[in-house]
């Protein structure tokens, strides 16, 4: 746990100094929200009683974990190929804590960033539940799903041998997880065959989940399965994480 | 009789079907320095690896500070210090954090951490800059703050890796005093690898040549020189090798001969005095000499005789 922290607050730190990541990470999620919301919303009045904006942003959500997720892959491989990372193996840390630092300071930034969208989504008219419940909902799907997402790409960051293969095999993953899911049209109205692929993809539970607790929509999918499925995912997740980073080290 | 702070056995070391390390043997004093010898690939990093339980050997045992290596890596991992071969230092970070965090790594309280942070600044000369990012230090200063690292936590053990290299002489030399200091007021055992024999001979109470993964020589630099006689000579030419050394053995004042590829060394008590009957015997025995050396002997030719090559810097 002690580990745990003092990297999760060498991360933040050397985030908040670093004013291009700073900067990216904060206007990424508003171009998705402003560019994307704007484009389709005038397109799309209404999807399934819900305005396209507040259908959407569970999606941008998403997204934005994702991505967090790979920069937070990006960091331990940066750390792995430095040699940063010997400075932790030869201390006197459980190996474990070296990845839950690194996740926990990537689900600190996925959940800075969501409170970015929340707000720009907000002032651009999206629905947002008043319920404190939904609002503890999101933090913790959030946290859950990227803490899913981490592990995957911690497990290819351990492993790969170069920043290009890492980034080769890590977009492999990424778009079909946003494309292949409910994140951009609703899940009824979907062919049979890309449902079942839909309902393969853990993004389909976050995004649906939230939908129903946090941006006033309502549920396709029971609320118990999607908290879950998402948990579930967290778990496999880390343990991918765990066994390809051993596989790694001593 | 001094205790054994580094005790191996038979260690080896397998990456595929090749041998890193191939059954390596050590028994380092407790506050003595250490230093391993021998050219890029010889096996100094995979010895310290696992010796910093970085990486596991694929036989044999290692002892730190009493602990094994395996079963109690983090036993020894609470008692040693490293600095890698490679700087490793996050650029972001300012030393003061660098240094912090690493205590705090150790669940070092923050007085402690306080304390000991001013101290190692004090000790290393990096005043002011302590608090500036690292990214703007020179190779030096990286170096020094990474002496610092590997003292933060008061190991018993420091580990060094090519503690100096790609350092300017005056860099080196100021290294080479913080790594006397360091045993001689602290009692520290340090281990240090290097391809540098000037350092090994400066810095080491006990030198182990290390080769293709086998120990092939050990003992004290001026011990292991002095193994070779008192001086050297050396000739290069050509002709019947073989046969001449076998003359020049049979001279009373030669210590040893070692007929090497276009190379002849000579152990004598006195080169300068010999070498004119050194060279008479080879003309007489129709070799031709191209070239004649006399030199002190040197852990470099102490190399060459164990390995049969020269060791480049």
């Amino acid at each position: 746990m002690n580990a745990t922290i003092t990297i999760w607050s060498k991360h933040m730190t050397k985030f908040f100094r670093n004013r291009e990541e700073l900067g990216g990470l904060l206007l990424q999620p508003i171009l998705w929200v402003v560019l994307f919301g704007v484009g389709m919303g005038a397109l799309v009045r209404n999807v399934g009683g819900s305005d396209y904006m507040s259908f959407m942003l569970p999606g941008v959500l998403a997204l934005t974990a994702l991505g967090g997720a790979v920069g937070g892959g990006m960091a331990l491989l940066d750390e792995r190929l430095r040699g940063i990372m010997k400075e932790y193996l030869a201390a006197p840390i459980p190996r474990l804590s070296i990845l839950l630092g690194n996740a926990a300071s990537t689900i600190t930034k996925a959940l800075f960033q969501a409170a970015i969208i929340l707000l720009v989504g907000g002032l651009m008219g999206a629905r947002i539940t008043t319920n404190p419940l939904g609002w503890l909902a999101l933090v913790v799907l959030l946290a859950l799903f990227t803490l899913g997402f981490a592990g995957i790409a911690l497990a290819f960051a351990a492993r790969s041998q170069s920043i290009m293969g890492y980034h080769g095999l890590i977009f492999l993953f990424n778009l079909p997880l946003l494309f292949a899911s409910n994140a951009l049209y609703p899940l009824v109205n979907m062919p049979g065959w890309i449902k079942t692929i839909a309902l393969a993809n853990p993004t389909t539970y976050l995004i649906d989940a939230l939908r129903a607790l946090t941006f006033g929509g309502s549920a396709t999918i029971a609320l118990p399965i999607s908290f879950a499925v998402t948990a579930l995912f967290a778990a496999l997740g880390t343990a991918l994480a765990l066994w390809s980073f051993q596989r790694t080290i001593r | 009789m001094a205790t054994q702070m580094i005790v191996t056995r038979g260690l080896a070391k397998r990456y595929g079907e090749v041998a890193a390390l191939d059954g390596i043997d050590l028994d380092i004093a407790a506050g003595s320095i250490y230093a391993l010898l021998g050219p890029n690939g010889a096996g100094k990093t995979t010895t310290i690896s696992i010796l910093t339980t970085l990486a596991l050997p694929s036989a044999g045992s290692a002892q730190v500070a009493g602990f094994d290596v395996t079963r109690q890596a983090n036993e020894v991992r609470r008692r040693i210090g490293v600095t890698f071969q490679d700087l490793v230092l996050d650029p972001d970070l300012t030393g003061r954090q660098v240094l912090d965090i690493h205590g705090r790594l150790y669940r070092q309280p923050r007085e402690l951490r306080q304390r000991r942070i001013a101290e190692l600044v004090e000790l290393v000369q990096l005043g002011d800059a302590i608090d500036r990012l690292v990214k703007g230090y020179s190779g030096g200063m990286k170096r020094r703050l990474e002496l610092a690292r590997g003292l933060m936590t008061d190991p018993q053990v420091l580990f060094l890796d090519e503690p100096t290299q790609g350092l300017d002489p005056q860099n080196r030399a100021t290294i080479w005093d913080y790594i006397r200091m360091l045993r001689r007021e602290r009692g520290l055992t340090l281990l240090l690898t290097t391809h540098y024999m000037e350092e090994a001979e400066a810095l080491a109470d006990t030198v182990g040549i290390i080769d293709r993964g086998h120990k092939v020589a050990e003992g004290a630099p001026a011990a292991l020189a002095a193994e070779l006689g008192a001086d050297l000579i050396r000739i290069s030419g050509r002709g019947d090798a073989a046969h001449l050394a076998e003359r020049l053995r049979a001279l009373p004042f030669v210590d040893r001969v070692t007929p090497l590829e276009h190379l002849i060394e000579v152990g004598v008590d006195n080169g300068s005095r010999r070498v004119a009957e050194v060279v008479a015997q080879a003309s007489g025995n129709g070799f031709t000499i191209e070239d004649v050396a006399v030199a002190r002997p040197s852990l470099g030719d102490v190399f060459l005789k164990y390995t049969g090559r020269a060791l480049r810097d």
